[in-house]
């Protein structure tokens, strides 16, 4: 291990000033908790000139809901969402991902926004935000303009934003009610741990008939991905224990994991299939029970 | 038969029970805070980087980027680098360069060869942390690869690369016990298989470091973190070619050691000093993360082939066992850990045919050495799933199966050594059995994809040297002017708390108050010898060197307490702080009072302990005889969980039973069970180091994964046996090691209770279960 | 740069290079080793500080992250009666080993206690995931924690 190689550093308190800073200075990089970003520098896999602070931008740290919609600024810690009463009960999903982050200090310190810029296929928001249908914005001097939250993972540790681009809000519709949500993630110890695959299912039922179905897997591609195959089989049908079953055969079908040093590809595809049973299973258990 | 004790030792137990005449005694046997609590507590406790001031020189190691290559060294670009202090080779070594610990196969500095991804090259000595790391890289290595052997089967190929001279088997053991044939056609059930233990990295949560200070001519200071001083001493003044007297070493505070730093910290020590003394100026090496687990040495993977055999009585007729221990790429310990093996290799039962071959072989890989348990882990994996499959072919409950084998009082080890007292192996099975409700708790069920299981292990570890090697300890004990006392030992505090129990032994015996005996750090300049901190042998060999001291002490502090009191010294008792009458206990003398008098009389107030384990008789050409001088028992019968759908084992409880002789301090035994029993988690389910063509690609706490406070599983109060053992203080064995070698085959054998698998390679991670699972259905 | 920032409730002005981290800050320039380096990766805890009364991995953060804000260290709490509630409990228990993690650990019970005074087992544990402990087997710190919080709410009237 190296020590940090040296850079300087910036430490704006606006939006606006740390968009300057990003468009002006060459080789910069925003830095939020650094969870990431220090471990990556200290090994040389990543490197900068210049670090924007975003951690002296409060107003990037925000939660609020508005027409509903729920709105999060990208410098939020995980801490605060779990502290967040509002995804606590509106979307339990994102509070259960957040809860599973790391350990209390990673999650002090870790941003929403530093897990989804990061692009780790295993990102454990990431999957939670593409089943509640999430957009992020992206702004830079120039503006802002609003993306599929899909479309800015560009592949394995890659974003897809441009230089001089920031992250800076993820927002995506209140869950209604009749919904039911389930996160799943599976790690190689009880605590602190990476996931080996992680699941995300958001159902939206009316009269027992699936009238949405939304899955998205993490650790299984290049990229967090939804599971559109799947949803489709459940879409507009009763549901049942078979045909829960024959959506994670078709999540497993479609997953395209890798050998790494935490899991085989091949127990990543079982395992696929595995946790989507039970995040469909619990997220229509809890999906009957919000519309009773 | 073979004559085993040399009739006239001391009995140590005896003599303390007469001298004391208590009932009870006021601190051994109870749990107390440690003294050194406080100071940790309150973060005050100095470990070695601590103690580094700024300015000091920063020492990092070039190492070897190929597993197997002879070398050509250039650093004239690296001493070019600004800040660049010197660099440091083979050639600069004043002493020796040949720092193997049981065989000479081990340079300090590899000049010519190298021999694992890893291997230590050259030292860079420089002003700052950055100009080191640069200096590094501009260190220029020229290799010539050699083929690189990375299994077992590699290297013993006949036209394998001799990874050293001599080829690449190591060295070899080998027992034969009655006629292991006989016994195998007396068997009505027979078992064999293969069973394989990886590697484990201790992960002791301080990185190895050391730091030197040159002291005028001759003379160099090294603050480091280890488990023996001395032996550290003996390898940095090697090194150096220099007198012992001229190294001094301090032992600071060692945030956990479980064996790894008895490696480490000669070698770490011994590449400060140099650098020290090579600049004239305090100099420091202090490990990262990365290097403490990449290219130090880790418990040693072994494969162990196993064939036993019982007869329908349920007893088991003979054991062959061949073992071989991967080496990596030296010897270290290898020679030490095999024997270990070999002798348990029946594991704690009686066995009277036996026939056990070994051997430990070379591989390019990181090289293995100390680790709690030693060989008995592996030994013991292996031996407890072969009893486990012995009793299920004979349709016999495990614990009934073992209980009818194990050893007791008047039984012969596999060595043929003669146990005739503090045997507590059936105690402990019985015990452990019956608080986890072995009988009633076979079948404990499904639910959903959850089902659970039980296991047993048993164990049995011989404490301290083998092979009647003369084992000794020694201490130092002061009485000051105030009635305070100074104590002095050898051994390390790694965390295990022995200098606690030392102090606590002192303390009962002289009768002062725990809190007035400090503990100093040991300091090769004043401290006693005492020999290693291992083999848990710190608190049985060393606490009895305290006793010793203690004794003495006690003799001349009662002769003139007796003087001053006017009484027969039959009448003179010691008690908190103060000497008494017994017919007149208003009669009394202070310590202070009694030390100012020791002083003014001339009357010694420091005694020297010494302890030397009974002589014994061993055999080397049969590998019979008095192998160890006592053996600690242990059983555990531990509960899990698996989820079948996914292969993930979550260990629910364990019952931890011990013979620990005596307990010294119970609530510190306890913490070393369960330190032990999560290691013990950490080795079975899920500690797995990657290693690729000699590259370890695992090394950090994200990937080489051990347990959280999350995977902890509730454990039962531990039943501690005592069976006292004649020779030491109180009659205290070792516990440190033993607590972890029965938690694995346990853990295993309840998996293959829930689940019907059998795995006879670690670790039994999710996946592997998964896929075995997977395999079995239809 | 230059930083300011409160240091166990004390003003502190200094020089850091950007990328120094606040645990080579606190170590090296300030003296502070009762913060632990066992990892530098965000993966042990012993480094743990409380940033503004959370607990944080001192490894990563940078010294100029902390300007303006009060960074606490176990040397800051000495005299804090929850800290001596959990010193005591530790000691007493027997969850002190080697004490390298412990540091650390007690930092992360302590922000633990200090939000939720009557946590459950569960609760416990996961506030100290982030320490990794290899000597004790966290069985006698998740009781001493337990132990803590009890004697303080007995205390209370
Ligand atoms: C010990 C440990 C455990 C961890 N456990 C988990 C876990 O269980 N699950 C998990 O998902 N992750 C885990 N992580 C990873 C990490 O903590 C999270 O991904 C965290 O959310 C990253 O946020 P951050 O603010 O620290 O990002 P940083 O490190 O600050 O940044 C990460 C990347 O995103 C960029 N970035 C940050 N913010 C923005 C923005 N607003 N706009 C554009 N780019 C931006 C940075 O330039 C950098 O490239 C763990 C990390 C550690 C060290
Ligand atoms: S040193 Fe910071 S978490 Fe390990
Ligand atoms: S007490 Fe040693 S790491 Fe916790």
């Amino acid at each position: 291990m190296r020590p940090i190689p040296s850079f300087s550093l910036h430490r704006p308190k606006t939006l606006s000033e740390a968009l300057e800073l990003l468009q002006a200075l060459e080789d910069a990089r925003p830095i939020a908790g650094g969870t990431d970003l220090l471990v990556l520098l200290r090994d040389g896999a990543v490197s900068a000139k210049h670090l924007i602070d975003l951690g002296g931008v409060h107003e990037l740290q925000y939660i609020r809901e508005e027409n509903d919609e729920i709105r999060i600024g990208a410098a939020t810690t995980h801490a605060q969402l779990l502290r967040s009463e509002l995804i606590a009960e509106k979307t339990p999903l994102l509070h259960e991902a957040a809860a599973s982050i790391g350990s209390v200090q990673i999650r002090n310190r870790g941003t929403l926004g530093g897990n989804l810029c990061n692009a780790s296929p295993a990102a454990d928001t990431a999957p939670p935000l593409l089943a509640l249908n999430a957009e992020a914005a992206v702004a830079s001097t120039g503006g802002t303009r609003i993306i599929p939250l899909g479309d800015l993972f560009a592949g394995p540790k890659m974003n897809s934003l441009r230089p001089g681009e920031l992250l800076t809000e993820i927002r995506f519709p209140t869950p209604p009610a009749g919904s039911g949500t389930s996160f799943q993630k599976l790690g190689r110890r009880r605590g602190l741990t990476l996931a080996v695959i992680n699941v995300a299912v958001y159902l939206c039922l009316e009269g027992g008939v699936c009238r949405e179905a939304r899955i998205a897997l993490g650790a299984v591609a290049a990229t967090p991905i939804r599971m559109p195959a799947a949803e489709e089989m459940l879409e507009g049908r009763q549901l049942s224990g078979e045909l829960i079953e024959a959506a994670a055969s078709a999540c497993r079908d479609q997953v395209r994991p890798i050998d790494d040093i935490r899991a085989s590809a091949e127990y990543r595809r079982e395992m696929a299939y595995v946790l989507t049973r039970r995040a469909l299973m619990d997220a229509w258990e809890r999906a009957r029970r919000d519309t009773l | 038969m073979i004559e085993l004790w040399d009739g006239a030792s001391m009995e140590y137990d005896k003599i303390l029970e007469n001298l004391l005449g208590r009932d009870d005694y006021l601190v051994v046997g109870h749990s107390v805070v440690r003294t050194d609590a406080l100071e940790k507590a309150l973060g005050r406790a100095r470990f070695t980087a601590d103690y580094i001031p700024k300015g000091t020189a920063v020492v990092k190691v070039v190492r070897s980027s190929q597993p197997h290559a002879r070398i050509k060294v250039d650093v004239k670009a690296a001493l070019g680098v600004p800040g660049v202090l010197a660099v440091l080779t083979a050639a600069d070594v004043p002493g020796h360069n040949q720092i193997g610990y049981a065989l000479p196969d081990q340079p300090f500095l590899n000049g010519e060869k190298v021999h694992y991804i890893g291997d230590p090259i050259a030292l860079v000595c420089a002003e700052k942390e950055y100009a080191a790391a640069e200096a590094v890289d501009a260190v220029e290595v020229e290799y010539d690869p050699l083929p690189a052997s990375f299994t077992l089967d590699a290297a013993l190929q006949p036209d394998a690369e001799p990874i050293h001279e001599g080829g690449n088997v190591a060295v070899t053991t080998r027992i034969r016990k009655g006629d292991a044939e006989r016994g195998f056609s007396a068997a009505e059930v027979e078992v064999e298989d293969t069973y394989e233990t990886p590697y484990q990295e201790h992960m002791y949560l301080e990185p190895e470091a050391a730091y030197a200070v040159p002291e005028g001519a001759g003379k160099v200071t090294v603050v480091g973190t280890m488990q023996s001083p001395f032996l550290v001493r003996e390898k940095v003044a090697h090194v150096l070619g220099w007198n012992l007297s001229q190294v001094r070493i301090i032992q600071a505070l060692t945030g956990g050691a479980f064996g790894g730093k008895d490696d480490m910290g000669p070698l770490v020590c011994a590449k400060a000093a140099l650098a020290a003394v090579k600049l004239g100026r305090p100099a420091a090496l202090v490990f990262d993360r990365d290097e403490s687990v990449a290219y130090t040495p880790k418990r040693f993977p072994a494969r162990i082939r196993y064939r036993s055999g019982a007869d329908g009585e349920g007893r088991i007729t003979a054991v062959e066992v061949d073992i071989t221990v991967d080496c990596g790429a030296y010897a270290n310990r290898a020679p030490f850990w095999l024997w270990r093996m070999t002798a348990h290799a029946a594991g704690p039962y009686e066995v009277e045919n036996a026939s056990v071959d070994g051997r430990a072989v070379y591989t390019n890989k990181v090289f293995g050495g100390s680790f709690r348990g030693f060989g008995d882990v592996a030994i013991h994996f292996a031996a407890e799933s072969q009893v486990d499959r012995l009793a299920e072919e004979l349709g016999m409950d495990p614990v009934e199966f073992r209980l009818r084998n194990v050893l007791r009082p008047g039984s012969r080890t596999t060595c043929d050594q003669l146990l005739d007292h503090s045997v507590g192996m059936e105690e402990c099975l019985r015990g452990a059995a019956e608080a986890a409700g072995w009988k009633r708790g076979r079948e404990l069920g499904r639910k959903g994809s959850r089902v659970r299981g039980v296991g047993v292990g048993c164990a049995y570890h011989g404490i301290s040297t083998s092979r009647s090697t003369p084992d000794w300890s020694a201490a130092s004990l002061i009485l000051n002017q105030d009635g305070s006392f100074t104590y002095r030992t050898g051994i390390c505090e790694l965390g295990q708390g022995s200098p606690v129990g030392h102090a606590k032994i002192v303390a009962e015996i002289i009768g002062a108050p725990l809190s007035s005996i400090r503990i100093e750090v040991p300091d090769t300049d004043s401290t006693p010898n005492a020999k290693p901190t291992h083999g848990s042998r710190g608190l049985m060999l060393g606490g009895t060197a305290a006793a010793d001291a203690a004794l003495k002490l006690r003799q001349r502090m009662i002769s003139v307490a007796a003087e001053m009191l006017g009484c027969p010294e039959a009448d003179v008792d010691l008690r908190e702080g103060r000497a008494f009458n017994r017919q007149d206990p208003s009669e009394e003398v202070s310590f202070a009072e009694l030390a100012e008098e020791l002083y003014v009389r001339g009357v010694s107030p420091a005694a020297y302990g010494f302890y030397t384990s009974p002589r014994r008789f061993y055999d080397p050409e049969t590998g019979l005889g008095v192998n160890y001088s006592v053996y600690t028992f242990a059983a555990s019968v531990v509960e899990v969980e698996v989820d079948t759908e996914t292969g993930q084992v979550d260990v629910v409880k364990v019952w931890p039973a011990m013979d620990v002789g005596r307990a010294i301090d119970p609530l510190m035994i306890e913490g070393q069970i369960h330190g032990a029993v999560s290691q013990g988690i950490g080795f079975t389910l899920m500690e797995r180091l990657v290693v690729e063509d000699g590259l370890v690609l695992n090394p950090n706490f994200k990937d080489y994964v051990v347990p959280s406070a999350l995977d902890t599983p509730e454990v039962a109060e531990t039943i501690i046996v005592e069976e006292p053992y004649r020779h030491s203080a109180f009659g205290a064995k070792g516990v440190g090691e033993p607590a972890i070698i029965s938690i694995v085959p346990a853990i295993a054998n309840a998996i293959h209770n829930a689940t019907g698998l059998r795995f006879n390679t670690l670790p039994i991670t999710a996946e592997r279960l998964y896929a075995a699972l997977r395999r079995r259905k239809p | 740069m230059r930083i300011t920032f409160e240091l166990n409730g004390k003003r502190v002005e200094c020089e850091a290079r950007p990328n120094k981290t606040l645990l080579d800050l606190l170590r090296a320039d300030l003296g502070l080793t009762s913060v632990k380096k066992g990892c530098e990766q965000g993966e042990c805890g012993a480094c743990t500080v409380l940033l503004d009364g959370a607990p944080v991995n001192s490894c990563l953060v940078l010294a100029p992250q902390v300007e303006g804000r009060a960074v606490t260290t176990l040397d800051g709490l000495v005299d804090d009666p929850l800290m001596a509630a959990l010193r005591k409990a530790f000691m007493e228990d027997g969850a002190i080993q080697c004490g390298f993690c412990i540091p650390g650990m007690l930092l992360s019970a302590y922000a633990l206690l200090r939000e939720n005074p009557r946590p459950t087992e569960e609760e416990v544990k996961t506030a100290i995931e982030g320490n990794i402990c290899r000597c004790t087997g966290y069985i006698k710190i998740i009781e001493a924690i337990m132990d803590a919080a009890e004697r303080i709410q007995n205390e209370r009237p």
